[in-house]
């Protein structure tokens, strides 16, 4: 024992409860097999090695919390991961997790916390990094990639540079996050990502763009999930070799 | 060919979100196809091969560690269910294989 007190770390929000139908036989596609993977196991791979990076808090739906626990046993082994339920809202989800979170964040472990999608999973390591860093630096840090040869309705296009494709992991300083959505809870309101109601009620907060991946992709559309497997194996399945700063992926 | 799974996912075709049912070669997606239109996404099998070839090296490399964590999870399960295991792999290998090379 050396006595130096731990540095504090960023934690991560996996958003999982807001994908997917809630009937039926269907699987929540982070749920979905991608190169003998469960999709959201991707992430928790990429930020294994990374020691800035602490608790991991896993929102589901509530009928999923067996199946989410069976899968972090089986791939995921060791990995700290608290897995908790959901809102009906991705608003409400963020509350769920940052909530778990209170006693980490009052205690000081934890400075920082990334917002992330599940349904993400070739993130890579380093954009998790840059963003926990801006966020320290700035209050707040989003990734985003510029979307060129965009067009307004009318058809005019939209001039480079200007229009900005969201990424995540968003983050945030932790305390002014609690205090956001503390303020947001008592207002009743809702916003639709977490920057929303940073911009709300915590102003004060500088909002950084960092640089996104062309990797991060979102399964969305049923193509998204065969692309996903083909940038895994071009990466030899490693997915610490995706995201920026990687070979391919800035 | 794997048992199919269903997961809601946005059509390209009809750009509705709907049950979509996914099939799976070993561990590769094989076809998708919209419940909604019938709209199927597939890669041509004999054209799979060799990604399929190169998945089942990291398949085959990876394995002693994946059945030391399961020992280490479950150890009189992993006993119990090993020599099944055992048994059905060459026969799923082939399945799969098979599957490529004629097609679905």
């Amino acid at each position: 024992m050396t006595g130096q007190p731990t540095p504090p770390r960023a934690a991560l929000v996996l958003l999982a409860a807001g994908t997917g139908s809630r009937t039926g036989h269907r699987t929540n596609k982070v749920f979905l097999p991608l190169a003998g993977r469960r999709v959201f196991v991707w992430t928790l791979d990429a930020t294994a090695h990374d020691p800035g990076i602490g608790p991991v808090v896993l929102v589901v739906r509530a009928d999923e919390v067996e199946a989410a626990q069976a899968v972090l046993a089986r791939e995921a082994p060791g990995r700290d991961v608290r897995v908790v339920v959901g809102g009906a809202s991705r608003h409400a989800s963020e509350w769920s997790a940052v909530q778990e979170l209170l006693p980490s964040i009052e205690q000081g472990e934890v400075d920082v916390v990334l917002i992330h999608d599940a349904a993400r999973p070739l993130s890579g390591p380093r954009l998790f990094r840059d963003v926990a860093d801006a966020a320290r630096r700035h209050g707040g840090a989003v990734p985003g990639r510029r979307q060129p040869g965009l067009l307004h309705r009318d058809g005019l296009a939209v001039r480079a540079g200007e229009a900005v494709g969201v990424q995540t992991p968003q983050g945030f300083t932790a305390r002014e996050l609690v205090g956001a959505y503390r303020a947001a809870a008592e207002a009743g309101f809702e916003g639709s990502d977490t920057a929303a109601s940073i911009e709300r009620f915590a102003p004060q907060v500088r909002i950084c763009n960092v640089p996104g991946s062309s990797t991060n992709i979102k399964i969305t559309y049923a193509e998204d999930l065969f692309l996903a497997e083909a940038l895994l194996a071009r990466s030899s399945f490693d997915v610490r070799r995706l995201g920026p700063g990687a070979a391919g992926g800035s | 060919m794997e048992e199919p799974e269903y997961a809601d996912l946005t059509c390209t075709a009809c750009g509705r979100t709907a049950e979509h049912e996914l099939r799976h070669v070993g561990r590769l997606l094989a076809t998708t196809t919209c419940t909604a239109c019938g709209h199927v996404v597939e890669v041509v099998p004999r054209s799979m091969l060799t990604g399929y070839l190169h998945d089942l090296e990291h398949r085959v490399t990876s394995k002693p560690v994946r059945m030391v964590r399961r020992a280490r999870r479950d150890p009189l399960r992993f006993a119990r269910e090993l020599p099944g295991a055992l048994l059905r792999q060459p026969g799923k290998l082939l399945d799969e294989l098979g599957t490529l090379l004629r097609g679905r």
